[in-house]
Parts: C-alpha cells; sequence; structure tokens
C-alpha cells in the first residue's frame, strides 16, 4: 500500500466538515433498521393484545385490543419483576467484582500459565447449563441456599463471570501499560493504580460487560427452576411459565408479561447506553 | 486480513504488543509482593470458577463413562461401560446429519451475526439525533425470553397465515407460501434466521463497545494519510478491533453450538429430524429417550468442538500478545 | 463474602453429591414422628384454572387427613428433570403426581413405594389406568380423572356443507376434502415432532389392529397411509407437522379448520371463542363394526420412597382421597375430564352431557405404556420420526418405520 504515505491535507477537514452537517437522513435510516429488528418484538405485542394470544386471526394493527393478558401480569408479577432486578443487578455487582481484577491481569500481565487460564474459562462457558444446574442443586440444598437470592445471585454469575473477564480482557489489552506505570513510579500500589486508573478508564468496558451480565441474569429461566422449590423467591422468567400449562397455556398472559417485564429493562439499557456514550466524549483513553 | 505490523497508524497503536513490559521493566524490589497482590487479583474469579465449574464438568466426563439411566439418581449405582455411549452416539444414523446440521447452524448463524452485527456497529457509532437510544433498542430481542420469541417467531414463519409469507406475498417476490418450518429443505435455514436475529444484539454491543475504545485521533491521522472509508476500516478499525473481534467470535461459536431453546421452541428438531443438531441431540438423548449416559457423550463432543475453536483463539491471541 | 459460608463452597465443590447439613441451615429433616402434621406436593397444574381445581382437591383432603400441605408446581417439561434431582439428593417430595406414561420409568428406579404397602384399594378403576400405573405387577399411583382424544367439529360448517359427524375414516376423508375450502382446512390434528404426534396418532394406529410393539406391521401402515393422504390432498394443512395440540385447537378456534382430533382438556378454552359452535364425537375408525381405541391421558399422584414411613403412609392415604368417587366426579366437572373409576361414567355424562363422546372413548381407550413399559419413549420417538418422515414426502407409508428405526 504505497498510497498511504502520501499525505492528503484536504481530507480531514472534509471530514470534520461532513461531519458537523445535521445527520436527520441517518436517524432516518435508523430507524428504519430498527422497526425490521424489532417487527418480531411488535408481533409480540400485537400478540399480546388479541384475546386469544395468537395472531392467526389478527390484522396488522390490534384494532380491537384485549388487556385481559396485561391485567392479569400486572396483578400477578409485580412482586416477581422486583426479585429479578434485586437478583440481576446482584450479579452485575458480584460478577465484576470477581471478574474485572482477575480480566486486568489476566490482560496486562504475562503469566506461564494464560492460556490454561483461558481455555478454562473457555470450558466453562462450554458446559451445559443444565449440568451445572443439577450440580448445583444438590449442593445448594446441603448449603441451604435453595430458595434464596444469594443462591441466584452466585448461580447467575456462573453464566456471567467467565463471559465478564473475556469481554473485559479484550479490553484492557488496549490500555496502554505506560499510563498506569506513571502511577506505580508515583508510589501508587497496584490496588490503587487499579482502582484510581484501570477502572475509569474501562468504564465503558464495565458497562457494556455489566449489561451483559444483567441480561443473562434476567433472562435466566434454568436456575430459577431448579434452584427454587417454593414460590418465595421468583423471577418473572419463572413468573411466565406459570402461564403455560402442560396442556393450556394462556398465550396473551405470557406474552403481556414478557412485554411488561422488558420495561424496566429497556430503561436501565438505555441509561447504561447513555454512559458509554458519555464516556466516549470524554476521550477515555488519553 | 491485515496484520499490525501493515498498520499505517502513527505511534505504537497496537496496545497488546507493550502489554507485560510493566512487570519487566525493572521494579525487582518488591518482586515478590507484587506477584502476591497479583494472585490476589485473580483469586477470587479463579475460586469461584473451581467451585460452580469444576464438579459439573468432571460429573459429565463421568456420566458419559457410565450406563446411567432414570435408575441411577436415585439408586447412584452406575456401570462402567468405557466409551461405550461414544459409540453408541456416533453410530446412530442421526449422528452425521446432526453434525452437518450443528456446523451449518453454527457457520450460518455466526457469519450472519457478525456481518450484520459489525455494520449495524460501524453504523450506530457515527453520532445523530436518536444513536443512543435506537442502539440500545436494539438490545431489546434479548430481553425476550426464549420460548417467547420462538414462539412469535413460530406464528411469523407460519406457512399458511404467518405474516413473512403474506408480506412476501404481496411483495409478489413468491407465488406459493414458503415452508419454512415445514419442510425438511427449508426449516434448517429458517432457525438460522431466527437464531442470528437473536444473536444480532449481541454482536452489535460487543463490536460497538471495541469500536467506542479506538481513540479518534488514529482516524484524523490516518485522514491526513489518506485513509477514510473502506481504507481506514481496513488499516485502523479491524487491527484496534482484532482483540474484540475474536473474543466475540470466540464466544459466538462456543455460544451458538450450545443452542436449544430456539430450535426446541421452533422445530424440535422436526420436520422428520431436518433440525437435529448435536445440542438437540444430547437433550433428547437425556431428557426424552433417559439414556443420560449417551446425552453426556453428546454434550462432551460438543464440548470437543467447541475446544478446538477455544484453541484456535488461543493461538491467534498468542500471536497477538508476540506482536 | 463469610469465612464460614466460604468454607462450605469449597467443601460443595469438593463433594457436591454428598450431605454436608453441618454447614448452614435449611435441608435438614426432622427424625421419622409418628405424628405426621405437613406433606410436601410436586406436581406440574401450574397453569390456571387447573392450579386451583387441584388445589382445591388437595385443600379438602388436606382437611380430612389433618395435614397442612406445601406444594410445588412447575412446568410439565421440567417435571421429570425436577424429579430427578430430588431423587438424586434424597429430597423426593411426600405426594408426586406424574403424567401416567412416566410411572413406570420412575417406579423402575425404585424410587416409589407400591400403593399396596400401605393398603390402598386400587379395585374399580378403569383398566387402562391401572395399566399405566402397574410395574412388575404392583400399582405405584391413581389418578382421579383420564382424559383421551376425540374429533372435535364445527358444527356451524358441517351444517352448512350439509355433512354428518364422520363415522368412519372414509367419511372423515370425503368430510375433510369437502370442508376444505379457501384459507380453511378441513381438519387439523398434530404431528408434531414430540409424544404428542405419537399420541395422536395412535387413534388411528389401534382401531385399525395396529401395535406398538409391531410397528412394522400393515395395519400400522395403513393408518399412516390414511393420516399422510388427508395431508397430501390438501384437506390438512402441511403444517401439522409443526404444530401442537394447543396450535391444532388455535386453528380450530380461529374457524381455519372445521374438524380437529383433540382432547376434552381444550373445552375451556374453546369456550373463550363462543361463536364456534362445537361437538365432539369418538374418533373414527376404519371399517364399520371396529371399535373405537384411543390412548388414555392423565396424570396419576404417587407416594415416592423418602424413608419417612409415617408420612408415607399419609400421603398413601392422601392419594386415595384424591381419587375418592366424590373428588372424580367433582375434578371431572372441574375440568373437563372423565372419572377413573367406570362406575362413576353414567352419573358423569348425566351432569355434563358434552362430554358423553369422551367418556365412552375413556372406557375402551389403553395406556401408551401397558405392553412395553419403559420401552414406551423410543417406540414414540420412532413413531413421530416415521410420521414426520412421510408427511414431508421423506419415506412412504410403508417405509417410514423402517426408516425411522434405522436411527
Amino acid at each position: 500500500m504505497t498510497t498511504l504515505d502520501i499525505t492528503t491535507p484536504g481530507s480531514a477537514a472534509a471530514r470534520l466538515r461532513k461531519a458537523s452537517r445535521p445527520k436527520l437522513g441517518h436517524t432516518a435510516v435508523g430507524l428504519l433498521l430498527l422497526a425490521v429488528m424489532l417487527f418480531p418484538v411488535y408481533w409480540m405485542v400485537n400478540a399480546s393484545l388479541q384475546p386469544s394470544g395468537n395472531t392467526l386471526t389478527a390484522d396488522f394493527l390490534p384494532l380491537n385490543p384485549s388487556f385481559e393478558g396485561y391485567e392479569k401480569a400486572i396483578a400477578q408479577q409485580g412482586p416477581n419483576l422486583l426479585t429479578s432486578l434485586v437478583i440481576s443487578l446482584g450479579t452485575v455487582v458480584f460478577s465484576l467484582a470477581v471478574a474485572a481484577p482477575a480480566a486486568y491481569m489476566l490482560a496486562q500481565f504475562r503469566f506461564r500459565w494464560i492460556n490454561a487460564a483461558l481455555l478454562a474459562i473457555l470450558i466453562s462457558q462450554m458446559i451445559p447449563g443444565i449440568v451445572i444446574a443439577n450440580a448445583l442443586y444438590a449442593a445448594y440444598n446441603d448449603l441451604g441456599l435453595l430458595n434464596s437470592i444469594p443462591g441466584l445471585i452466585l448461580a447467575d454469575s456462573t453464566h456471567a463471570i467467565p463471559f465478564v473477564i473475556l469481554i473485559m480482557r479484550a479490553f484492557m489489552m488496549r490500555i496502554p501499560p505506560s499510563i498506569v506505570e506513571a502511577a506505580r513510579v508515583d508510589g501508587a500500589g497496584l490496588v490503587r493504580a487499579f482502582v484510581s486508573i484501570v477502572l475509569p478508564i474501562s468504564r465503558n468496558s464495565l458497562i457494556t460487560a455489566g449489561l451483559f451480565a444483567f441480561l443473562f441474569s434476567w433472562s435466566d429461566f434454568l436456575f430459577a427452576l431448579t434452584l427454587t422449590t417454593t414460590e418465595d423467591v421468583r423471577p418473572v422468567t419463572l413468573g411466565i411459565y406459570q402461564y403455560l400449562g402442560t396442556q393450556v397455556s394462556n398465550w396473551s398472559a405470557v406474552m403481556a408479561t414478557a412485554v411488561l417485564s422488558s420495561l424496566p429493562a429497556i430503561v436501565l439499557l438505555v441509561l447504561a447506553q447513555k454512559y458509554i456514550a458519555a464516556g466516549a466524549t470524554g476521550g477515555a483513553v488519553k | 486480513m491485515p496484520t499490525l505490523t501493515t498498520s499505517p497508524a502513527p505511534g505504537d497503536l497496537s496496545p497488546a504488543a507493550t502489554a507485560g513490559t510493566a512487570e519487566r521493566d525493572g521494579r525487582r524490589r518488591g518482586f515478590r509482593r507484587e506477584r502476591l497482590v497479583q494472585a490476589l487479583f485473580l483469586a477470587p474469579a479463579a475460586l469461584f470458577l473451581l467451585l460452580f465449574f469444576g464438579y459439573p464438568v468432571v460429573k459429565n466426563v463421568v456420566m458419559s463413562l457410565q450406563e446411567y439411566t432414570t435408575r441411577t439418581f436415585f439408586t447412584g449405582e452406575a456401570p462402567w461401560v468405557g466409551m461405550a455411549n461414544y459409540a453408541t452416539a456416533a453410530g446412530s444414523s442421526l449422528f452425521a446429519p446432526a453434525m452437518l446440521n450443528t456446523a451449518m447452524f453454527t457457520l450460518g448463524s455466526i457469519a450472519g451475526q457478525f456481518v450484520i452485527g459489525l455494520a449495524l456497529a460501524s453504523f450506530f457509532k457515527r453520532r445523530f439525533p436518536l444513536s443512543g437510544f435506537l442502539r440500545s433498542m436494539l438490545l431489546l430481542p434479548w430481553l425476550l425470553p426464549l420460548i417467547v420469541s420462538s414462539a412469535t417467531w413460530r406464528s411469523i414463519l407460519d406457512q399458511d397465515s404467518g405474516i413473512l409469507n403474506a408480506f412476501l406475498r404481496n411483495l409478489g417476490l413468491i407465488q406459493e407460501p414458503v415452508p419454512w418450518l415445514t419442510s425438511p429443505s427449508v426449516a434448517l435455514l429458517a432457525v438460522v434466521l431466527v437464531n442470528i436475529w437473536v444473536g444480532i444484539p449481541f454482536n452489535v454491543t460487543l463490536l460497538y463497545g471495541g469500536l467506542q475504545e479506538i481513540p479518534e485521533e488514529l482516524y484524523e491521522a490516518g485522514a491526513v494519510d489518506g485513509a477514510t472509508g473502506w481504507k481506514a476500516f481496513w488499516h485502523i478499525t479491524w487491527p484496534n478491533l482484532r482483540p474484540v473481534v475474536s473474543v466475540v467470535l470466540v464466544l459466538g461459536v462456543v455460544y451458538t453450538l450450545k443452542v436449544l431453546d430456539i430450535i426446541l421452541g421452533l422445530t424440535n428438531g422436526g420436520p422428520a429430524n431436518a433440525t437435529q443438531t448435536l445440542a438437540v441431540r444430547s437433550y433428547q438423548e437425556s431428557f426424552v429417550n433417559f439414556q443420560f449416559g449417551v446425552g453426556a457423550a453428546f454434550s462432551n463432543i460438543l464440548i470437543l468442538i467447541s475446544l478446538v475453536f477455544a484453541v484456535v483463539y488461543l493461538r491467534m491471541n498468542r500471536r497477538a500478545v508476540d506482536e | 463474602m463469610k469465612k464460614s459460608s466460604l468454607t462450605c463452597l469449597m467443601a460443595m465443590a469438593a463433594i457436591a453429591p454428598l450431605a454436608l447439613t453441618a454447614c448452614g441451615g435449611g435441608g435438614s429433616q426432622a427424625a421419622a414422628s409418628e405424628k405426621v402434621d405437613s406433606l410436601t406436593v410436586l406436581d406440574y397444574y401450574n397453569n390456571e384454572p387447573d392450579k386451583t381445581h387441584i388445589q382445591g382437591a388437595l385443600d379438602k383432603c388436606a382437611a380430612q387427613l389433618g395435614v397442612t400441605l406445601k406444594r410445588e408446581t412447575v412446568p410439565g417439561k421440567d417435571l421429570i428433570q425436577k424429579v430427578l434431582q430430588r431423587s438424586s439428593s434424597r429430597t423426593l417430595p411426600d405426594v408426586l403426581m406424574l403424567d401416567n406414561p412416566d410411572v413406570q420409568e420412575i417406579a423402575a428406579t425404585g424410587g416409589l413405594a407400591p400403593l399396596d404397602d400401605f393398603g390402598v384399594d386400587t379395585s374399580g378403576f378403569a383398566q387402562g389406568m391401572l395399566d399405566a400405573a402397574t410395574y412388575e405387577g404392583k400399582v405405584y399411583g391413581l389418578a382421579p380423572t383420564a382424559n383421551t382424544l376425540g374429533l372435535f367439529y364445527n358444527k356451524e360448517m358441517l351444517a352448512a356443507a350439509g355433512i354428518q359427524p364422520p363415522k368412519t375414516w372414509d367419511e372423515l376423508k370425503a368430510a375433510a376434502s369437502k370442508l376444505t375450502t379457501g384459507d380453511r382446512y378441513g381438519l387439523a390434528f398434530s404431528a408434531i415432532a414430540t409424544y404428542e404426534g405419537s399420541w395422536q396418532f395412535l387413534p388411528f394406529m389401534w382401531t385399525n389392529g395396529g401395535e406398538e410393539t409391531d410397528l412394522k406391521s400393515p395395519k400400522v401402515a395403513e393408518a399412516l397411509g390414511f393420516v399422510d393422504g388427508l395431508v397430501a390432498s390438501g384437506s390438512a394443512s402441511k403444517s401439522v407437522v409443526n404444530w401442537s395440540q394447543a396450535d391444532v385447537r388455535d386453528q380450530f378456534a380461529a374457524g381455519k379448520a372445521a374438524m380437529m382430533i383433540n382432547g376434552p382438556w381444550q373445552i375451556p378454552s374453546l369456550a373463550k371463542t363462543p361463536n364456534v359452535k362445537w361437538e365432539a364425537v369418538q374418533v373414527p375408525v376404519n371399517a364399520q363394526g371396529q371399535t373405537p381405541v384411543a390412548p388414555l391421558g392423565g396424570e396419576v399422584w404417587t407416594v415416592p420412597q423418602t424413608g419417612n414411613k409415617a408420612k408415607q403412609a399419609k400421603s398413601a392415604e392422601l392419594v386415595a382421597c384424591i381419587s375418592s368417587d366424590e373428588n372424580q366426579l367433582a375434578l371431572a366437572k372441574e375440568r373437563f375430564t372423565v372419572p377413573t373409576k367406570t362406575a362413576l361414567a353414567g352419573e358423569y355424562v348425566k351432569a355434563v352431557p358434552e362430554m358423553a363422546a369422551f367418556t365412552e372413548q375413556v372406557a375402551n381407550a389403553q395406556s401408551r405404556t401397558g405392553k412395553l413399559g419403559k420401552e414406551w419413549p423410543k417406540t414414540a420417538t420412532v413413531m413421530y420420526t416415521a410420521i414426520q418422515l412421510a408427511l414431508t414426502d421423506q419415506a412412504s407409508p410403508q417405509e417410514a418405520f423402517t426408516k425411522a428405526e434405522a436411527k
């Protein structure tokens, strides 16, 4: 690529000029892309507003909406929603606390057994959930962790921790060691350097990884089913299944619960994404 | 694929290249203490992995070497049968089709998810009104329980009354309704399409995060050197995105190989076994036929395949570190 | 994390399946005492209205026996998994509900107690249901009510076409063909790749003299040929290979099918579409004079081996109580199922006339595991695979079972 070292001074300016133009066209394209991506979600909302819970006789727009499913979901799923939120946020905090330091070590320091460690983490992602769930049931039963929120947080972290380590490591490999070095020369310990330098500049990846930890936990059904034996602690995913009978299912309530349960999560997602964007404008790596 | 050495970006842009120097540069004093602190950083994660995965992994391997049936759960007795379960798994006439389906399902899903995901991530990297909001809404499919999204997709893909066929017919693209989930020759494609849809949010979010981490100055400097558009992508974006790309791909493969709920929800392995994958086989042997040993053998075969990809990832990774 | 719980976690990794009651409460059971005041129950009636109906019956019996119940309901497809977890950790419930084809599988593990250990009277129950609950000559559970399959038809559609409810295959074929118009099919049934698909094929197979022990017989092939013909001729949708019985109900309720093969558990949800006027008859037979034989459905209540004899005895009383005459009739009326005590049939049909066809069908119904026992799951898999092969034109009805068995 010989052309690369040819300097064209005008292009940067042109680029900047282009960037400053209003980009409503992009917004329109973005809306279109989103509409295609989210059509199935719309179709689900449509189904949730049909009395039968299916779209066999539905029009494109739910002109005669039935809110029966929503009434049921609101009346029955409120506490479950709260349980889900507590468990999911707990999983985020616990997973990040355990995984972030490990990710940093694996990204920035050379260990002879680093590949073995990465392989072990990857293997942990390959184990079928049901195998882990079966093992945890026996252990939880002996430890008295069944039907407890900490128990579910720990279990849901099995999805999140290996994932967060791998993802944060990939991002943290991009942190120039010189930044940390500078602080270390000034006498900061490893812990202090990590807390006051590495974590702040890793904010984007922390939020991205945290988002996924949240989503993993929010969508978990298997652990919720396996590790609870009463209705005391019941995440909303399990709540949905109370409408899915063996022979007869109440799909309008199922769909309505799915719609309602995604609302608080959406709010959190939008907030989190705002932070990512803000971090980027702040020029995270400097 | 361009390697980091051909990267035209000014200065040393490959942070991986300097990784590790922190500890090599002198600082011999307190070396032991340093090592201890480092170990403490890793300890909680190591302990967690050991506690929550050590036993299940061993258990799954042991189970696959035993004649493990429903009776075993109650009595604990499971005679050793050596490799017999693996022989049963590999010898069944569904093994070859399941392997092929698994390969096509994984390849198709990953290719679709990654390409669309990267395209969307690049698109949303430009800042425009509502971009942040629209981007977060893209994650919505991930918030829906798979049982719900597969039920919705089943109704969309229904041959007679599904909205997709109605839409395609109104556009004049098809004359006869497409038997999405009811024809053995189309069903796998349909399942792949749905899985791509499910996986796009994962790819968009991670790749977007990766794109955000690439300093804007690189592009400005690149633009000065004439690297804009595709050139900028190949010489700036791609090399700098590589650690994220490789982890997204390896995790994507590992997760896709495991996919079960979507297939069970859409076709249950049918029609006429057209969507049988190794994961479906493993589930059905264990929980439909109650042959837990054979089911474990299937899932271990699946783990072995994942391992191959993991090793490839580590290879790529080591190369990146060495450069 | 506290230190003590940390040590426990470490211990848990090493010897997870073994009892570790030392660290942490819960899980520890009180020693067996004579006085039993509470029982745990596990079942899969997780959805309304069944959940409440079953709760009613349980509560009545609990009050009678002077115990309190702790009931757990799980989704149907996860019940077996839950049962297996419980048996390996020795935490089986005191009373366990099982779908009838699973009873022998679980009884064979040694995890269930035969009811005659506790002197429970099992006389007067429909033979099909007793067959399903019998393993090695002993009865392991009782079902208060049963269900089966029948042919539902849309009264208005049949009247408009001037068709009488079909009684034979020929009539069914003709009716289905005549009733197929526009976006409406004559008949809907389920041929999905699950046990539901096998279950829906059984009435055709059994009525024609086919047996699950000899799937390659011409009689079985003839039955499959008949079903295949309905799809091939367009009287039934090609989508049947992907329809569960609930989907079939939806098609029927939406007026997209004039007739359907389905069970009486759909009746409450059909009430939500009052504009669809329906009636039900027995599944048609191949030749006049044949007796329609349909599979027997329904859930069986069992007493697991928990090691606590006093509780097991109490549980057996509870199982007997749920299946008492009074409870059978009450549950049958509420849930549109059929009492399993054959003597109650007359009284029941008088009270719920729309269940007449199903009640008659249940009298001759067979259990899926009566002949095959633990081998049923394998055979059922071969069956639905063969049906799918035939309906998707991958094999002729004659070759389908051979091809499906080759796996």
